[in-house]
């Protein structure tokens, strides 16, 4: 129940810096700002309460006080937009202070700065993977503190201009404007806002696929560039030439009714920078050979940028359309999986422990990461944005009535009781061009195939559900519950292949629970941090039942599928970074990995090679699977990337497609809360394998410390399948 | 003019807490907090500081007296206090809760016990001093309430 608010037009015009529908109203800025910003201080050192107090209140803030993380929550939760700014401490007796910043990312989408004693640089680093916007190291200065109000200004230029971006793209791109205009504060942080606005899908405006924005100007029918839609642009372009493609001949050439030379202009904008961002991060890819040849390159970087629309009103996927997709996803090289750069804001949020913003990061806020699996999908793709071509006719349709859009993690907030997961339609733009496909899961699209019968349920959580989105392969039955739990549900996009099942439970989870997987049971109780599961996805063997009991601390369950043998699976969970354990990796003989981080999730492919990517709030992996595939995905944010790697070494990941169709392209997603983000960036060595990241279930553990963001070596191969993975690069940043 | 005494008196006591090391910016910080509208700003900070303190060292050596020691909780504590040091700008305990936290880290029981004697002498050494620091701003409130009767 995604509430839908309009703002008219007017108030854009009035706030520069909050422009834009959203479906969280945020007042504008007073006047006299920073003056008067609410401040929310939590620390169990009452001393340093006291101080902090008196030193804030000397900067003329309205300081409200908490010596206990569970009454901070109450409170912000009792007070929705009361509340500009957290400052909480990180150590605290009752709530890990990480954790408790995720939640407050997840639920309320505020910015909150982490303070302690301790200067370390990994517990720094820590923090910023939650989704820390900043961090202070006591004793605090008053001159630190008289500078907290540019975290909430940026914060909100960021949320406009995300919702900008979610709405049609000319209105976004005259906001932008307009914002840049009133920017007087002259932060850079509008540079960073497109970027991480690029990154993390924050569709909070996008509630249920309606696109409530509100242009500054006038109200225009937002222009939902559907599959089928895109791959007609790209056609276009293509057949123009990358360097020739004009609006109006695109426009032509499309020949589509209704469609303006704007929607085209503004569409092409983003291709382009989209395709440019990819072509930095792969050096040796020839990103124009791929455009030329596939033109998944292209398109993968489309998808990150692209903000998905909900899934068409079906979302479901027809049987026949998850068969030929799979097919398409074995069969054919991948194309590029490109996973949306999504800014995890969500996850981060989650530090997602309970209700709200995993740690991570997090956030675990989701940025709604769009995770696109671009798999060599047959062209068609019926309505569902799912971009998982070769579904032939539209999707089915979920049984849950709602979608939650991953984006939305940070803007689910604005619905305290989710009752079912919502699915996001997005839309998915599918990378089609000859090779490959991109599958863009959003987070919040669920494709289930058909008979899939999903049941989401969430009940009185208030926690954000984020689904991503999930390709269920027919006779996939997916049941999510999460019941009670105050914190977001995200789960990352489960592919499963027919025959998988997937329920997850997440009941009473104060955190997030992430789960990727497909064909995995999911059973979280009464716990207070972050389960993550990781999804794996399993050709045809379901399994993988995670189980988090009332843990307080993250749980991550690795799934392994096992899929001949080459199902290596990792859990990853960096969302809570002190918390997080790396699930068990199973590995079987043949190496499939799946790592599922948080946020990731894997498309099992019925062919061993499938290979999720897996985003993971704080450290996506993506093993590959057996086509060499990797998608390691990581974001912050649930974003989880999809690949899908076929056999034939399909990438999942949206690598730009070599020509093999072996590409990973991982969009870097960035978490803002999650855990940091990490993006990476698997450039296609032009060989069919294309690596995401390898790991070894039981590696992986080790090698992804909480906190850690290692990439793995660069493609190293899959031991376990004794398969050389070609791997592109993985960029991976630790760093946030 | 008593008044006046006795603030060069407090004055003199404050610098000489500076120069020994027992106090550092931070509490200057704290003192700039202090004007008019929050006269007892720092006596606040200093009395909750010490209250606090207190109960943290008790806890601190009855943890310390087991027979084995849980150093994470102990741990705990010595960064709550050092914490609290640090951000009262009492720079001597800050820096002895620093150095017990290594033998913290080290499981050094020995070292612990050593580094546990050190916060209490400066803790108490500090306490002195701020207790006489507390009476000589009463007596100057006092004065000065007086004055404007």
């Amino acid at each position: 129940m995604a509430k839908v608010q309009q703002m008219p037009p007017s108030s854009v015009d009035t706030s520069s810096i909050y422009g834009g529908s959203s479906a969280k109203v945020r007042e504008p800025i007073p006047k006299d700002f920073p003056v008067g910003m609410r401040v929310l201080v939590v620390d169990d050192d009452t001393i340093c309460l006291r101080i902090l107090e008196r030193m804030l209140l000397e900067c003329r803030y309205n300081v409200t006080t908490c010596n206990m993380a569970a009454s901070a929550l109450s409170i912000l939760r009792e007070s929705k937009g009361g509340f500009d700014v957290v400052i909480s401490d990180v150590h605290m007796p009752d709530v890990d202070g990480l954790q408790l910043l995720e939640l407050i990312g997840l639920e309320m989408d505020l910015p909150v700065i982490m303070m302690s004693a301790d200067k370390r640089t990994s517990i720094v680093m820590q923090g910023i993977r939650h989704g820390a916007c900043d961090y202070l190291i006591k004793p605090v200065r008053i001159e630190e503190l008289k500078n907290i109000w540019q975290h909430v200004v940026r914060k909100k230029w960021q949320d406009n201009r995300e919702a900008e971006h979610s709405d049609s793209f000319e209105d976004s791109d005259r906001r932008a404007t307009n914002d840049a205009e009133n920017n007087s504060s002259g932060n850079d942080a509008t540079d960073n806002a497109i970027k991480s606005q690029k990154k993390r899908r924050d569709s909070k405006e996008d509630d249920e696929g309606e696109l409530d924005n509100s242009d500054s100007s006038s109200k225009k029918p937002r222009v939902v560039w559907s599959v089928e839609l895109h791959q007609q642009f790209v056609n276009a372009v293509y057949q123009l030439g990358i360097n020739k493609a004009v609006p109006k001949r695109i426009l032509d050439l499309m020949n589509v009714p209704g469609l303006t030379r704007e929607n085209v202009a503004s569409h092409l904008q983003k291709f382009r920078l989209y395709l440019k961002r990819l072509s930095v991060d792969q050096h040796h890819t020839g990103l124009p050979n791929s455009l030329s040849g596939v033109g998944s390159n292209a398109k993968v970087p489309f998808l990150g940028s692209l903000d998905f629309q909900p899934l068409t009103a079906t979302g479901q996927i027809p049987p026949q359309t998850l068969a030929s997709w799979q097919e398409e996803l074995l069969g054919r090289p991948f194309g590029s999986f490109a996973m949306p750069a999504m800014d995890q804001p969500l996850l981060q949020q989650a530090s997602m422990q309970g209700a709200k913003s995993v740690p991570v990061e997090h956030g675990i806020a989701f940025g709604q990461p769009l995770m696109k699996c671009p798999a060599t999908m047959p062209t068609e793709f019926s309505q569902s944005n799912v971009a998982v071509r070769g579904l032939s006719s539209g999707f089915p349709t979920w049984s849950s009535s709602k979608v939650i859009s991953a984006s939305n993690l940070g803007g689910l907030s604005n619905d305290s009781n989710l009752q079912v997961p919502v699915l996001q339609q997005q839309q998915l733009h599918p990378v089609l061009s000859e090779s490959h496909h991109a599958i863009n899961v959003q987070p919040s699209c669920l494709v289930l195939p058909s008979q899939a019968s999903n049941n989401f349920q969430e009940r009185e959580n208030p926690v954000l559900a984020n689904q991503n989105s999930v390709v269920l392969p027919t006779q996939s039955s997916m049941s999510f519950q999460s019941g009670n739990n105050p914190t977001p549900m995200n789960q990352n996009s489960i592919i499963v292949p027919a025959r998988s099942s997937t329920s997850m439970q997440a009941d009473n989870n104060l955190g997030l629970t992430n789960q990727n997987s497909s064909l995995t049971s999911f059973q979280g109780g009464n716990n207070l941090g972050l389960i993550n599961r990781n999804s794996i996805t399993l050709p045809s063997q379901p399994l993988t039942s995670f189980q988090a009991g009332s843990s307080p601390a993250p749980i991550s369950h690795s799934s392994s599928l096992k899929k001949s043998s080459r199902i290596v699976d990792y859990n990853l969970l960096s969302s809570n970074s002190s918390n997080v354990q790396l699930g068990e990796a199973q590995v079987s003989d043949e190496v499939f990995k799946n790592f599922t981080v948080l946020n990731s999730y894997s498309i099992p492919k019925s062919i061993s090679s499938s290979v999720s990517s897996c985003t993971n709030v704080s450290m996506g992996w993506w093993a590959q699977t057996l086509g060499g595939n990797i998608g390691p995905v990581n974001q912050s944010c649930l974003m989880p990337s999809l690949s899908n790697i076929q056999g034939a070494g399909a990438m999942s990941q949206a690598l730009p497609d070599q020509g093999q169709g072996k590409n990973l392209d991982l969009a870097n997603l960035s978490n803002i809360r999650c855990g940091g983000t990490l993006s990476q960036i698997l450039p296609d060595q032009g060989q069919g394998r294309s690596l995401g990241f390898i790991g070894k279930g039981t590696r992986i553990p080790s090698r992804f410390a909480v906190g850690d963001i290692e990439s793995p070596t660069n493609g190293s191969s899959l031991n376990d399948n004794g398969e050389i993975l070609n791997r592109g690069h993985l960029g991976f940043n630790g760093d946030v | 003019m008593a008044a006046t005494a006795l603030k060069e008196q407090l004055n003199g006591l404050v610098n000489s807490m500076f120069a020994e090391g027992l106090l550092d910016e931070q509490f200057q910080q704290l003192q700039m907090l202090q004007d008019g509208s929050n006269p007892g700003f720092v006596a606040e900070v200093v009395t909750l500081f010490c209250e606090d303190s207190e109960r943290i060292l008790a806890d601190l050596t009855k943890l310390m007296d087991q027979a084995v020691v849980d150093y994470s909780k102990v741990d705990a504590y010595v960064h709550q206090l050092k914490g609290s040091s640090s951000s009262v700008g009492t720079q001597n305990v800050k820096l002895a809760c620093i150095q017990f936290r290594q033998f913290c880290e080290e499981n050094n029981q020995e070292g612990c016990m050593r580094a546990l004697n050190v916060v209490k002498h400066e803790y108490y050494h500090l306490r002195s001093k701020f207790e006489t620091m507390l009476q000589l701003e009463n007596r100057i409130q006092a004065y000065e309430t007086k004055q404007q009767n």
